[in-house]
This record gives structure tokens, sequence and C-alpha cells, in this order.
């Protein structure tokens, strides 16, 4: 632009805008510094607060599937502890109607003493197999009710699934219904506990050999649960530590979008400092002399 | 040669003609920061042989002093053309973007605060129920955040409706001021056409009409064009407002009821002129006018609506689940959230208020089942259409923020060029000053010179000693 003729009002308006423009760098970078953010409203980068809210969404996404897969590892958890302790006694079981198979040379009272013990094991099993997570049983289905055996050791649960979301579109079970680790209503561990503890009471030893194989089939039964329990265990727990591994990073790149240099920032205050300085000591030197102070 | 009582006569313009600059010169000065003052020039020529002194005869004189001819005023008509048309567009952006800033700042986002941010604790509360589907506790939740959500949704409604109702308060107002500037342009119109005719100096009055001009222009955007007379007469996308020493009144003729509230229907325009009748003004009128206009016929519905359709998604998606499912006593589930599909963001409630006809369940008669919920906590539908709204909002806003920021440096440029024509050069005027004042003692020097020639004629002639 070439500037023929300069006048005051010129002059006046030109130093006015520079120095508007200065202090509105000064306020923006101010802004920022004090706000710890250099998104501070969608227009400062309409692209990058696109990137911040999916980022957002994206970490409560992940924090909620964190939470459901600690859920998750509790049921399994406890799931596996009550399991690995229900096999012990049903090995314990299977020992003693290994003892009644030779029960021709027992008296009666010791054949007695074997069937009391295994009632007391299957009554024991029964507690077991209501253990509940947070007041729900965990055999049991999508039962209401806080036990998924009753006491005579009948299946009270509801068949259903129990399940997290552990990552997107991922679902993960979490419980164990009762019929498929201890074998189908009427024909299942408890029964056949009940069973042999009938048998050796009535000394009948065949009864015994029979139910020893169940017990046989319930223990392998329980073992491959375990397995299977474990296997999900996993599952959940690396889902579990993706979702926060996930988190972390979507955190730092959420910051990298959002939050302001601070380096950066303060250099450019400095900056801008200097420029609004410099145009106030400018418009301090041109604005101030006039020919009155030179013509007397 | 011309007799010897001339170079009285000449010393003696001079002596009329330089304190008549210095005039000017003081009332340059007096102005230097007044707004729209265009400086003076006292235009002065030599008076010296007429054209045509007599029949047959010549003149002698060598020069008769000097005459004043006018006062000139420094404007060119294309520059303040350009002004006006400048600042139209400027107040227009100007106007857009403040009012775009103030709703922008009212979302919120990106943030803990905004909708986005209660969408997510929405979610975050029927995943938590769907862990623990009979718990309480979780089921308040779901209804707590569904209506904190909701609360968001119409709060964010309820903002740009204000906003709307202020807009048009200030449209009310423009409205009101156009025909007032417009009243005042035609009264000065008249008083230029009388200055003209009588001879009388019109500068004043002709700073004042282009200052009524430029404000016209940055209210309605209207183009200004000079009449015969010396007034201007200003048109509105070509219907006329002020011809020469007539004024039209601007009024609303729908969109906004006299109580300041919206008819439904678009804001247009209609010029009542005493001359030309009632003439509908054509729409996209520039200025604060048309951007105030644009605001309320385009910006804001637009908003409004985008931001309906997601709340419908929104409720649309958590209602079809919700009512898929079961609630505890094993009846399937109710609407979750109501809306009026007039007014979807406006009118976005939960619908339910007992927390036992939360329908968290998939299958009938299971308090324990969860797998809606944990449904309803994967919609990812509303939530990135939301996203969608506010990056294209903010666009649009950041876009606006360059316009305008590209415009005020061509206003500025504009601007600078007419100041360097119409604008009070304060040196300059000194300088004039000392030349008037050293012209004036010189002539006054020249009248002295002359006495004493005169005084030697009179007085000596004949004298020896």
């Amino acid at each position: 632009m070439t500037i023929t003729r300069v006048t005051q009002q010129m002059m006046t308006n030109r130093s006015y805008v520079a120095l508007q423009t200065g202090l509105g760098r000064l306020s923006r970078t101010q802004e920022q510094l004090s706000s710890g953010r250099v998104l501070n409203r969608p227009s400062d980068s309409p692209t990058d607060t696109s990137s911040a809210m999916r980022l957002r969404s994206s970490l409560a996404a992940q924090a909620r599937y964190s939470r459901n897969a600690q859920d998750g590892l509790a049921w399994l958890g406890q799931i596996d502890t009550t399991l690995t302790s229900m096999l012990g006694q049903v090995n314990r079981a299977r020992d003693l109607g290994v003892q009644g198979v030779n029960m021709v040379t027992m008296g009666t009272q010791a054949r007695e003493a074997l069937a009391a013990e295994v009632d007391q094991l299957r009554e024991s099993l029964i507690s077991g197999a209501n253990a509940t997570y947070l007041g729900r049983p965990v055999f049991g289905g999508l039962v209401t009710g806080r036990t998924a055996y009753d006491q005579a050791g009948a299946y009270v649960g509801v068949p259903g699934v129990v399940s997290r979301t552990v990552a997107e579109g991922t679902k993960v079970a979490v419980n164990v219904q009762g019929p498929d680790v201890f074998g189908p209503p009427g024909a299942d561990l408890f029964a056949d506990l009940a069973s042999l503890s009938a048998a050796l009471r009535s000394g009948d030893v065949a009864t015994v050999r029979s139910r020893l194989s169940d017990l046989d089939a319930a223990q392998s039964r329980i073992t491959a649960t375990l397995a299977d329990v474990g296997t999900r265990y996993n599952r959940v727990d690396r889902a579990d530590q993706a979702a926060q591994n996930a988190g972390l990073s979507l955190t730092t790149a959420l910051s990298n979008v959002e939050d302001v240099d601070i380096t950066k920032a303060t250099m450019d205050l400095k900056m801008n400092e200097v420029a609004y300085q410099a145009a106030l000591s400018a418009t301090a030197r041109l604005v101030q002399p006039s020919l009155a102070d030179f013509l007397r | 040669m011309s007799g010897s009582f001339a170079s009285l006569n000449t010393a003696l313009s001079a002596l009329r003609y330089n304190p008549f600059a210095l005039d000017t010169a003081g009332q340059n000065i007096a102005n230097v920061g007044t707004g729209g003052y265009t400086r003076r020039r006292v235009e002065a020529a030599s008076a010296g042989t007429p054209t045509r002194p007599a029949m047959w005869s010549r003149s002698q004189d060598s020069g008769g002093g000097v005459t004043v001819t006018g006062i000139s005023r420094m404007a060119d008509a294309f520059l303040d053309a350009r002004v006006r048309t400048e600042h139209g567009k400027q107040s227009y952006l100007d106007t857009r973007q403040a009012v775009l800033d103030r709703l922008e700042t009212g979302l919120g986002e990106p943030g803990d605060d905004g909708v986005s941010a209660v969408l997510a604790e929405f979610r975050q509360a029927w995943s938590d129920l769907a862990n623990d589907p009979g718990g309480a506790a979780a089921r308040s939740q779901v209804l707590a955040r569904g209506g904190a959500l909701a609360d968001a949704v119409r709060l964010q409604t309820r903002n740009f409706a204000a906003e709307a109702g202020d807009q048009r308060a200030r449209l009310t107002s423009l409205v009101d001021e156009v025909s007032t500037a417009a009243s005042d342009l035609a009264a000065t119109n008249r008083a230029i056409a009388v200055a003209r005719l009588d001879g009388s100096d019109a500068g004043n009055l002709l700073d004042q009409r282009d200052q009524l001009a430029l404000r016209l222009a940055q209210l309605t955007g209207g183009t200004a064009r000079l009449n015969d007379a010396g007034g201007l007469d200003v048109a509105l996308n070509g219907v006329p407002l002020v011809t020469a020493g007539i004024a039209g009144r601007l009024e609303l003729a729908s969109g906004v009821t006299p109580a300041g509230a919206a008819d439904g229907s678009p804001v247009t325009f209609q010029v009542t002129h005493p001359v030309n009748g009632t003439t509908a003004a054509a729409t996209g009128t520039g200025g604060e006018i048309g951007a105030v206009t644009e605001l309320l016929d385009t910006t804001i519905p637009a908003y409004v609506a985008q931001l309906g359709s997601v709340a419908r998604t929104l409720a649309d998606g958590v209602n079809a689940l919700h009512q898929a499912g079961y609630d505890p006593t094993g009846a399937p589930g109710g609407t979750f959230f109501t809306y009026d599909p007039a007014d979807p963001a406006g009118t976005l409630a939960t619908s339910l208020s007992d927390p036992g006809l939360v329908a968290a369940a998939g299958v009938s008669g299971s308090v324990v089942d969860g797998t809606t919920a944990d449904a309803i906590g994967e919609l990812t539908d509303a939530e990135s259409a939301y996203q969608r709204l506010i990056g294209g909002f903010g666009t649009a806003v950041a876009s606006g923020n360059r316009l305008a920021a590209t415009q005020s440096m061509l206003t500025s440029q504009v601007d600078g060029a007419r100041d360097q024509l119409a604008g009070v050069n304060l040196d300059e005027e000194m300088l004039a000053m000392v030349q008037y004042q050293r012209a004036y003692e010189a002539s006054a020097r020249v009248i002295t010179t002359v006495d004493a020639m005169l005084d030697t004629l009179i007085n000596r002639t004949g004298l020896t000693r």
C-alpha cells in the first residue's frame, strides 16, 4: 500500500489497531496459560475439538470396560476358589467310597461312619454350590433368590448366562451354571453322593462301585470347568489390562490435543509481550512530536 | 503599468485572503479528531487581467491580488462509496460473529460440563446397572443421569432460544434506528439543496450527510447514490428508502410480533415510502440487520434442528431397546425418554419416575439379568451425531472469525485510503499557518512601502533638501 499523505487520524487509528491486536494476542496466550488448555471452545480448532470429543468418549468407554472387567474377575475368581475347594471334597468322598468297596470286612458301625462323613461332605458341597457374589449365587444362572441348590440338593437356579462387556462388542460369560459343572438335575453330584451314602449304609457294593465311576465323571467335569474358568479369567484380565492401557494412551492423546504446551505458550507470551511493548513505545514516540515544538 | 494606488488594493486583497485561509486552517486543526470531518482547503486564484476588459481596449494590469474562489471539501465520492460498502460488510460479519461466539461459549465443549460429558455419564450408569441389575441404587442412578442428560439438552436449546429472543428485540430497535437515520438523512438532503441555492457553505451538512449514509450502510448494507441536489439517495437492495428530501420507514413485515416474540415465519421487511407506497424490501439485506436476520432465520433454527435430531436419535434408540426389555416385575419396559416431535431438543424428558420401572432385563421375569441395560450402555449413535454437530458448529464459527478478520483488514485499508485524502495533517496546517502569517506580514509591509513611496511623491517632490 502506498501512502501518499499521512494524517493524524490515520496514525491514531493505526496505532490503536496495532495496540488492540497486540493486546488481543496477549490475552489469547494468557487465556491458554491460565486455563491450561489450547482448546477452550470448538472454533479454536474444529478438527481438534472433534478428536477431543471422540477421545473423551473412548476414554469413558474404556473406564466402563475396565469396571465391567473388574466385576467379571470377581465373579470368576469366586467360582475358581469355590470349585477348587469342592474338588478336594469330591476327592475325599471318592476315597471314602473306595474304602467302602472293601466293606465286606467292615462292621456296620464302620460303614455308618463312612456314610456319615459322605453326608457331611455332601452338605458342605451343597453350601459350596450356593457360593454367592454380592448376594447372587454364582452357579444359579439368572435365579433371583440367594441359593442355587436347596437344602435337599435340588437345583433351583434359572438357566441363563451372566455376561460382562469387557471390550467393544466382546461379551464374556462370567458365571457357571450349576448343571453344567455338577451334572444334570436328578443325576448330579449331590444325588450321586446321597446314593453313595445310602449304598454304604445298606452294604450294596455294586452301587458303590457304580457311584465311584460317577464321582470320577464329576471330578473331571469340575476340572474341565476349572480350566474353562481359568481361561475366561485370563481373557477378562487381559481385556481389563488392555482397557487400562488404552485409557492411559487415550489420556495422553487427549492431553496432546487439549492441553497447552506450557513452554511454547510461555515463549509466545513473552514474544507477544515484547511485540506489545514495541507497539506501545512506537506509538509513544510517533504521536508525541509535532511541528509545533519546532516552530516558535 | 497600473496606477500607484493599485498596489494598495493588491496588498489589501492579501490582507483579506490570508486571515480567511488562516481561519480555515484553524477549522481543520480544531476538527483533527472529529469523526467524519473532511478537511477543507481554501481555493484561491490570482486576480489579474480580465478575459475581456472592454471593447477595443487592452488591460495594462499586471496583477490585481488574490481572490477566494471557494472552499473545497477534500472528499472523493468513489472512496466514500467504498468505505460504505466495506463498513456494511464489516458490521454484518462482526454482528454475526459476536453472537456466534456467545453461543459457542455456552456449549461448554470440549470439557467436563458439556452435553457429551453428561451423555458419557448416562451410558456409564446403564453399564453399572448391567453389572448389578438387582441394585436399587443403580436403578435410581440411571433415572437421575437420564434426567440430567435431558436437562443438559434442554438447557442448550434454551440458550439458543434466549439468544434468538434477544436478537428479535435488537432487530426491532435496529429497524427503528434505520427509520430515524433515514429521516435525518432526508432532512440533511433538504438542507444541502437549500444551501446550494443560497450559496452558503454546505461543508458541515455534507459531513453530516456522509455520516448518516455510512450509518445506514452499517445498519442495512444499503447503497447510496449522489442525486442532482448534492444529497444522497439510499436504496435497500433496489428498494428506495431515502429519495432526496423524502424518507421512507423500514418496517418488519413478518417474523417478529410487535411484542418481540417469533411469529413462526421468516423475518421479512417492507419499506413504507410517502411517494412509492409500501414495498416489500428484498431479503438478504446486509449490515447489522442482515446479520440478525440470518441468525434468526438460518443459523439458530438450523442448530436447534440438528440438536433436535440428536435428541431424537438418543430417545428413539434408548426407547427401542428399553421397550424390548423387561422390568423386575416381568412387564415389558415403557418409553424411557419422551419428546414432542415438533421440538425434540426443547422437550426431551425422562418419562419414568419409579426406579422399579427401569427395564434392565433382556428376558421376562428375571430381576438379575442386565442384557438390556448393557445394550443401552453401548449405544453410540447419539454421541457421534452430537460430536458431528459440535464439529460443524465450531467450523462455522472459525470460518466466520477468519472472514471477519480478513474483512477488518480490508476495511481499515479503505478507511486509511479515505483518511489519506480527507484527514487533517497537523504539520501541514502548521506550515500553512506560518505561510499565511508571513504573507500577511509581507502584505502589510507592501502597504507601508507604497505609503512611503507616496509620501516621497507627495511631500518630497520638488524639494531639494
